[in-house]
This record gives C-alpha cells, structure tokens and sequence, in this order.
C-alpha cells in the first residue's frame, strides 16, 4: 500500500533501532491523540478520535430487541467498522472490506469478552429490560476517516469516549403483561441512564519491526512491520484481548514481553484518554447550553 | 496522499492562536498586492471590453465572478483564479522530487502531485557514476539499477511534449536518487520558486531539497559521488546497523521535518529560513522533537511569526 525506496525503509529501520522515529517519537509514545464527542446528533452517542493523522469516528445505536434464548438475562452488542474510500482510495468499492473484517472482528474480541458475554468491557446484564423478553441491543459502527496507522487503537479510543457518551433512554415496563406475551414498553424521550465505561479496556498495539517493537505506527512504519501483537488492557491492568498479525512467527517469551510492555503503555494512554473524554464532554455540554 | 496534522488546543491556547491570525490577517490586507477571492466573489474589471474568462471564473448578471478560492491573475485580456490548494503546476526549470512509479521502455515514470505522471527518459539524464551512456538494449535492460519502483528522485521540469505530456531530466550529479532521510508532503503552493531549492545544511550535517511540487526531502547529507557505484548488495543486519544514520544527524534530521511538518499544518511559507527558524526556536526553548507538534508550540511559532511580520513591515515603513 505504501510505497518506500530502500533508502527510506532503512531510515525507518535505523530509527527504530536507534530510539528516535521518524517524527521524533520514542518507540513507546504516542502521537498526540484527540477526541471530540456527541459528532453525530442522531446517534445514542458518538465521538471522534485522531490519534496524528489517523482520524475516526464511532457512534452507538440502541434499539430494543429480544435477547438470545441461551442467554436471557444479556443484552447484544455488536460491533461494525467501515473503512471509507476518503481516507484512501483502495479502500474504493470491495477494497475496503478485508480491512474492515479485520478491525471489527478485532474489536470485537478485545472489547466484547467471551461468547457468553463474561469479561465484556460493557456490562451486558445493564443492558436487560425484562428478562428473556426485551433488551438493548447496541449497535457499534466506526468509520475510519484517514488512516495514517494504528486503526485498532484510534478505534478502540473511540469507542471508548463514544460509550462515555452514550444516554440510554429509561424505559418503563406496564405491569400488565405477564406470561407468554411480549410485555408493552414505555420508552422515555427525557431520562438517560448512562453507561459505566470504566471498564471498557483500551487496545495497544505493538508493531515489530527489526529487533524491536513500537506503540502507534504510522503508515510507513506499519509497512515494515514484520508482526503485530494487539493487546487490550483494562484500567486495572488486566489483559482483556490479544490479538496477533503478520506473517512471521513470535517466539513465546517475546510476546509475555510484548504483553508487559503493552500494560506499561497502556496506563499512559488510559489517563491521557480520560482526561480527553472529561474534557470533550465538558465542552459538549457547553454547547449543549 | 496529504495527511493533515491534527492538534487540539486547550481554551487559552485557543485565544491566543485565533488572536496570531487576526493579526496575520490584518497585516495581511495592509500589505497585499494581489487580489484574494473566494467563490462568488465578484472580480472587479471595470467594465473593459472583450474579457476572456479564464479558469476559475464565471459570468453572472454581467459581471466575473470567482468559481474558486484563490488569488486573481491576469494575463492581458484574460482573467482567471489561481487556486491555492491545487495540485502542483509545472513550470519549466522547476526542481521536482519525486517518487518512482512505473519503468517502462526508455523512460521511468514518476508521481510529482501533478494532474498526471511526469516522464524521466533515459536518454534525458546523466548516469550516476558520470560514464557516458551508450545507447544498446543492454543499457536499457540495466534501468533498475539507476531507479527502481518507489526511489525518490530529484530532477528538472524539461518541458511539455507536443502530446501534453510532462518531460523531467536530471542532467547533473545534484539530480538523481535520494536516500537515508525521509519525504514529506506538504501543499505546492507553500514552497515559492526561489534561486535555491538545493540546501545543504552544514551546521546540521542536512540535505533539504524544496521541491516545487510540494515533496520536500529531508535527508543525510551526501556527498556528490562521480565514481563508482556502490555495490553492497547483501550485506549482513550487523553491517546494516553500523551504517545507520548517526544519531545526532538523525535528530537534526527529524527536527527540520517537524518543523516542516509545523509550517505546513499552520499554513506558512515554506523557505530554508523558515525551516531553521522554527528548528532554532525549538532548540533554544528546549522543546523535545516529538513536542514540536504539540498544541503549545503550534501556538508559539504563530505568534513568533506575528512579531515577524511587524517587525517586517515597520521596517518597509522606515
């Protein structure tokens, strides 16, 4: 996808190794990451993370539903990511959908927990409005603007900040209905109960290239990369996800390595995440009034 | 591809750099010679018979009106918009960088963010080792050694070929491959022609090359080679790591494309004395090279180039 002459990829290589990247970034920093919330007024709640040059956006959707027979006290979550031909032009047509496969079963894997919903960053019993009849169903859909590396991680902030700003209107049940039928609900356009994201973990994603391993690649240093370890971390340094890309092989100790660097880093970005959504939120609610 | 840097001010710094441009601005409209037009702006012609409307313009209720953002120019009877954030337009004698994207016979065609690809033929440069070249099918075979897909080649617009096509040649050791640093892109219209586009940076051990296309290359610098080709094919990751670029080139390096990367996302004039501006004032306040595109100094050098632009006019007044 990118291009680079040989020089070039040695002067990526060389400043890898060397602990000096190309804009002046040590291997385990970021670039400056920025989000902005409520973008999408029709959606239960939205944000917009740029992490340089890569730009996103995330909105959450809830609509009632009927939980799943196996699992009646859960609500669905569900998560769909659309790569979009504005932030390149292979992503034009079919192109983008390979790419967008990748993100959103990555996501959902580092976000969702298990099958049975255990270890989800979102608290899916929050979800249940009447047990086995009715639930929240959410919808999750990132949008990737411009890509300039590093979605997973611009993504998963972004859903992150997206929750925070999600209000899920109360509901209240009629008390009539009983037995087999589908009860009547009442949905509130006024009240809000809003989510607990203090769980929903971040993802770091370490590239591998040479020798040595870096946090937020850009285009052209993902282009050299030989492999890629995505780990989510929540708030309490619990890995909640692991995922790993490229072709060449990891041997076992690099990759406990990879997963204790990944923790290290992510306490970082996690109080540089917070304080992004606190202060996105502030200034949402200020145009609000 | 331009990828635009994103920078999130806080409240203060917000203020302060809204306060830079209204400055910038105000001189700006004291100062300015050309006419600036936005779309539906109307062009003042004073009613001069046989206009030509140009590109750019359009006529409604008898007058010229701009179709796009950008400065007006005029060409004896014809009136048209240069727009500003435009592809990058060939004039002959421009010194281009540029990527390699296809070899095809005779010829290596090559992505300089014009409308189309330029050409480089073979025939139109001087080989890197200085020989002369003679003209067989084994020297045409032989391409890739000279480029191959994806270098950076520096070279000159030669002209337009009767079929539109754009011609480059690279007729002396300055031109050619560009190797050990890093290309950036920025909009063509903020590098201006100037004698000088070459800069070797001493003080910093730099190459930087301000093509007018708006690719600029940061890079080691070399020394022009006129003898032989180096031959290091295969050589081993030990041998790779020694010749990595020196670190305190490196970091030289990656201030000046910062500080490119800055004046760029700000909107400036990009010239040599820009450059190393920025790069000084970032030294000399100790910001780190990754901070250099931080909110904070986003802000500093706008209103840095503030007190410029004063100090610049007070002393055109006298």
């Amino acid at each position: 996808m990118v291009g680079l002459s040989a020089g070039e990829r040695q002067f990526i290589h060389g400043g890898i190794a060397q602990d000096l990247r190309s804009d002046g970034r040590q291997r385990l920093q970021f670039r400056p990451i920025s989000v902005q919330t409520g973008v999408i007024p029709q959606a239960n709640g939205s944000a917009r993370a740029t992490l340089g040059a890569t730009d996103v956006i995330a909105s959450i959707k809830a609509e009632l539903g009927k939980p799943a027979p196996l699992q009646p006290d859960k609500g669905k979550v569900s998560i769909f990511i659309d790569c979009s031909p504005t932030a390149a032009p292979v992503f034009e047509g079919r192109g983008g959908e390979e790419l967008s496969a990748e993100l959103s079963v990555g996501l959902q894997r580092c976000l969702l927990g298990g099958k049975s919903g255990a270890g989800a960053g979102i608290d899916l019993s929050s979800l249940i409005v009447v047990e086995g009849k009715v639930c929240w169903d959410l919808y999750i859909d990132g949008l990737v603007i411009s890509s300039d590396g590093n979605l997973l991680d611009a993504l998963a902030a972004a859903i992150k900040a997206a929750l925070s700003n999600t209000g899920i209107p109360k509901v209240s049940v009629s008390v009539g209905a009983s037995g087999e039928d589908q009860p009547e609900v009442d949905v509130s356009d006024e009240e809000f109960m809003q989510f607990d994201t203090s769980g929903v973990p971040v993802v770091v994603t370490l590239t591998k290239v040479g020798r040595h391993y870096i946090v937020d690649a850009t285009l052209e240093e993902e282009s050299q990369m030989s492999s890629a370890v995505s780990v989510s971390v929540n708030r309490h340094g619990r890995v909640c996800g692991l995922i790993k890309r490229g072709g060449t092989g990891l041997d076992p100790s690099v990759v406990l390595d990879m997963v204790s660097v990944a923790k290290h880093a992510s306490e970082t970005l996690i109080a540089v995440l917070d304080s992004e959504i606190a202060s996105a939120e502030a200034i949402d609610d200020d145009d609000a009034i | 591809m331009m990828r635009e840097l994103h920078v999130s001010l806080n409240q203060t710094q917000r203020v302060r750099l809204q306060a830079a441009f209204q400055h910038i601005s105000d001189i700006g409209s004291q100062a300015s010679s050309g006419l600036l037009v936005s779309v539906s702006d109307t062009i003042p012609v004073n009613n001069e018979e046989g206009i030509l409307k140009g590109h750019g313009t359009s006529e409604r209720d008898g007058q010229v009106v701009a179709t796009l953002c950008g400065v007006v120019e005029r060409v004896n009877k014809l009136v048209y918009v240069r727009a500003l954030r435009a592809r990058y337009k060939p004039e002959v004698g421009d010194i281009i960088v540029g990527r390699v994207i296809e070899i095809a016979p005779k010829r290596w065609r090559l992505e300089i963010n014009f409308s189309q690809d330029a050409v480089l033929m073979l025939q139109s440069m001087n080989l890197p080792d200085g020989i002369q070249r003679r003209r067989t099918a084994v020297d045409e075979l032989n391409m890739r050694s000279i480029f191959e897909e994806n270098d950076v080649v520096c070279a000159e617009v030669r002209g337009f070929q009767h079929d539109g096509s754009l011609h480059l040649q690279a007729r002396s050791q300055k031109y050619g491959k560009l190797e050990r640093g890093q290309l950036l892109r920025v909009p063509a219209y903020l590098v201006k022609r100037r004698k000088q586009h070459f800069h070797d940076l001493e003080q910093y051990g730099v190459d930087l090359i301000l093509g007018c296309n708006g690719f600029i290359w940061v890079g080691e610098h070399v020394v022009p080679r006129d003898n032989e080709m180096v031959e290091d094919q295969e050589s081993t990751l030990k041998d790779k790591e020694q010749s990595y670029t020196q670190l305190e080139i490196r970091q030289n390096i990656c201030r000046i494309a910062n500080s490119v990367r800055l004046l760029s996302a700000l909107g400036f004039a990009i010239s040599v004395d820009a450059i190393i501006d920025t790069a000084e004032a970032s030294k000399s306040s100790n910001i780190d090279i990754k901070d250099m595109l931080g909110a904070e100094f986003y802000v500093q050098i706008a209103e840095r180039e503030v007190q410029k632009r004063i100090s610049l006019l007070k002393k055109k007044r006298g």
